[in-house]
């Protein structure tokens, strides 16, 4: 059984063992569970913010206060997690706070509160929000001019939706050095994760504690004095990190020899083992499917990044070009060579601003020169909405090499003969009423194009765009803060109706993923038991499976 | 007979790749460590645009990880925009690093040959795609 382990001596013996439980706000739900129960762990990390899901979070958070966090977190706490985490003694530091790191926090206090955990302790890393301070800090200096295209947000003039700047690894590790058992954190890079807690288990956030150091300082500055390569450490588990936070993409998920995969239906996710030295292995969960290899991880260290002699994060730059990776026993590879160089001045900032509207539509198209058809009628679909002004549509003929570059495509089209086209149109406009115009000239197509055009739905409504803005801020500029609470200082703030309705939902869902856990196959067939076969429309079922959540 | 031959990338690498804002990045890698000399000659930014041609608008940059036998491939510019506003079904650009296996790279017949490199797929032309269809 795993303990948590914060002193030098035992990690001499063994490695620090963390588990990631997911790769996204989105991922299978029920994983972190199967991974706490199969294995013995003493940290688990889930990343759950992609570079946008913040400003999604914000706009939640706006119109509802006690939203704005990653909600597949409950459904698996709720599932059996809360109770595993305690049992088995691991601790877990996530990232799914998002935009709310104080609701989430609550309710975990609430799951654990359900199964007695009274003295379960959650820390709250916030600090990361720069959205309420951005007059303050665009007046003091920072020009948080948008990195890809120069523009500052003077010049752009549009409101700002979201701006989180990507804290690191110290405050991670003040929470698990005061004590904390779970960790939730807005926008904390995806490496620091597993970085805080090594900071922990190594000793350093004890030692930058003997030496009074803020939990801003540099975390190179922790090490203890016997150490002589501290950025380097610091680089390996940074790399650790970023091999595990993807999840079961690092155990044969995504991977090119797809087809070598064993039981790919049923893959587990990642372990980081770390060692003294900074020897670094990664492994999978027991049981399950997928595989750990030389190829599977090191398509994963290449993955989303830029330039690889300057990966960087918070707490440390990692040239990764000498990294190497080998295979060291069935589902074991062994991970060497990160080089440290000190901590970028600046720190990233993920922002969004309100972009213009959008939908999304798309039919099917078959017979006989099915591309012809398609092609037919999208010039339809596009004459009929000349008039409008300020309307971008952008057409993709699917089946027919959208997955080539355009150049290649257009060799390639005049032998193509697919024997049918999926028409897949998207359009962009500042005005509302246009995308409405849009999605009402898709289903008529049926009736008033070619032969063979099915597939319809719906008319799709329009949804706002956020356009992404990444920036940078200066580190004096952002300041974490970390918060412990507990059971005693629980203030469950009434929800709103809304959210109120959106956490029923949720708990229907862990209910029936708590059955499918405890039978292990779909065998509930839960529209038949409420006699659905004589109701067809989707809105009853819906009130059906609503009513299902009340019984 | 030509010294150099065109094979498909799938016969010398494999791939992943990601976005990151308007930029995807494609990470490839050699299936043996020693066919790195081969894939740093052969995939080039100048190979690169010439594949994307219009799709990628901006720098392309290449760089070498000799530690796992591997390039990294930055392609700014290629996504409409980025996750959140582009027009593209795959606004991630998760399928390049697949698609791109099928792009034919130039490579010196007798140093694949000494190496190891399949040559079964080879073909004179660069743009010989009887691979695809």
């Amino acid at each position: 059984m795993a303990v948590s382990k914060s002193n030098v001596a035992v990690l001499a013996e063994e490695p620090i063992r963390i588990g990631s439980g997911g790769g996204f706000w989105g991922d299978r739900p029920l994983a972190p569970v199967d991974l706490l129960k199969s294995d013995d762990l003493d940290y688990m990390m889930i990343d759950y913010l992609a570079e946008l899901t913040l400003s999604i979070m914000a706009k939640q958070k706006r119109r509802d206060p006690s939203s704005g966090w990653a909600t597949d977190l409950e459904i698996w706490l709720a599932a059996g997690g809360i109770d595993a985490l305690r049992k088995k003694s691991v601790k877990l530091v996530t990232n799914g706070g998002g935009a709310n790191p104080e609701s989430c926090a609550r309710m975990v206090l609430e799951q654990a509160a359900k199964i007695g955990w009274h003295e379960c302790k959650v820390a709250v890393i916030s600090g990361d929000d720069i959205l309420p301070r951005l007059d303050y800090l665009l007046k003091n200096g920072e020009e948080l001019t948008h990195f890809e295209s120069g523009e500052t947000i003077s010049d752009n003039g549009a409101e700002m939706m979201s701006a989180n700047a990507y804290l690191g690894a110290g405050p991670i590790a003040s929470a698990l050095e005061i004590g904390a058992d779970i960790i939730i954190t807005g926008r904390v890079a995806d490496a620091s994760l597993l970085v805080g807690c090594m900071l922990h288990s190594a000793g350093w956030a004890y030692n930058a504690f003997q030496l009074g150091l803020t939990r801003e300082s540099p975390v190179v500055d922790w090490a203890p004095k016997h150490i002589t390569n501290p950025l380097d450490i610091l680089a390996q588990w940074t790399i650790a990190g970023h091999l595990i936070e993807c999840g079961a993409q690092v155990c044969g998920g995504n991977y090119s020899n797809w087809d070598e995969v064993p039981n790919l239906a049923a893959l587990t996710l990642p372990i980081a083992e770390i060692y003294l030295n900074s020897d670094v292995k990664i492994t999978r969960g027991k049981g399950g499917g997928g595989m750990v290899n030389r190829k599977i991880v090191s398509e994963q260290l290449i993955y989303e990044i830029g330039d690889p002699e300057a990966y960087i994060t918070p707490d440390v730059v990692v040239d990764m070009r000498n990294i190497t990776i080998e295979d060291e026993s069935e589902d074991v590879v062994i991970v060497t060579g990160a080089i440290g160089k000190p901590e970028p001045k600046s720190l990233k900032v993920s922002a969004a601003i309100e972009g213009g509207w959008f939908a999304s539509s798309s039919l099917l198209i078959s017979g006989p020169n099915a591309l012809a058809r398609a092609t037919a009628c999208d010039l339809a679909l596009r004459a009929r909405l000349s008039a409008l002004e300020e309307l971008e549509i952008y057409t993709e003929f699917i089946g027919g090499g959208v997955t080539l570059p355009k150049n290649i495509r257009q060799q390639l089209s005049p032998i193509l003969n697919p024997p049918e086209v999926l028409l897949r149109w998207a359009a962009t406009s500042p005005n509302r009423r246009n995308i409405t115009d849009f999605t009402r000239e898709v289903a008529p197509l049926v009736l008033t194009g070619p032969a063979g055009v099915g597939g319809y739905g719906a008319r799709t409504k329009p949804r706002r765009q956020l356009q992404f803005w990444p920036t940078l801020i200066s580190r004096k500029s952002v300041e974490s803060l970390v918060k412990i609470e507990h059971l005693t200082h629980l203030h469950i703030t009434p929800e709103s109706e809304r959210f109120h309705f959106i956490r029923k939902r949720t708990r229907g869902f862990i209910s029936r993923l708590q059955d499918e856990l405890d039978e292990r196959e779909w065998t509930r067939p839960i529209v038949k038991k409420l006699g659905w076969e004589r109701n067809d429309s989707i809105a009853d079922l819906t009130i059906l499976k609503e009513k299902e959540v009340e019984i | 007979m030509s010294e150099i031959v065109w094979i498909p990338l799938s016969d010398l690498a494999h791939g992943r790749s990601g976005d990151k804002g308007d930029s995807f990045n494609i990470g490839l890698i050699a299936h043996k460590k020693k066919w790195l000399e081969i894939l740093e000659v052969s995939v080039t930014p100048k190979l690169l645009d010439e594949w994307y041609g219009d799709s990628v608008t901006g720098l392309i940059s290449v760089w070498s990880m000799p530690g796992i036998g591997a390039i990294n491939c930055l392609l700014r510019g290629g996504l409409g925009g980025g996750a959140t506003t582009s027009l593209m079904l795959d606004a991630q650009g998760k399928i390049w690093g697949q698609s791109i296996l099928r792009m034919r790279v130039p490579v010196n017949r007798k140093l694949a040959s000494e190496l190891g490199v399949s040559l079964n797929n080879q073909s004179e032309n660069q743009w010989d795609m009887s691979h695809i269809i």
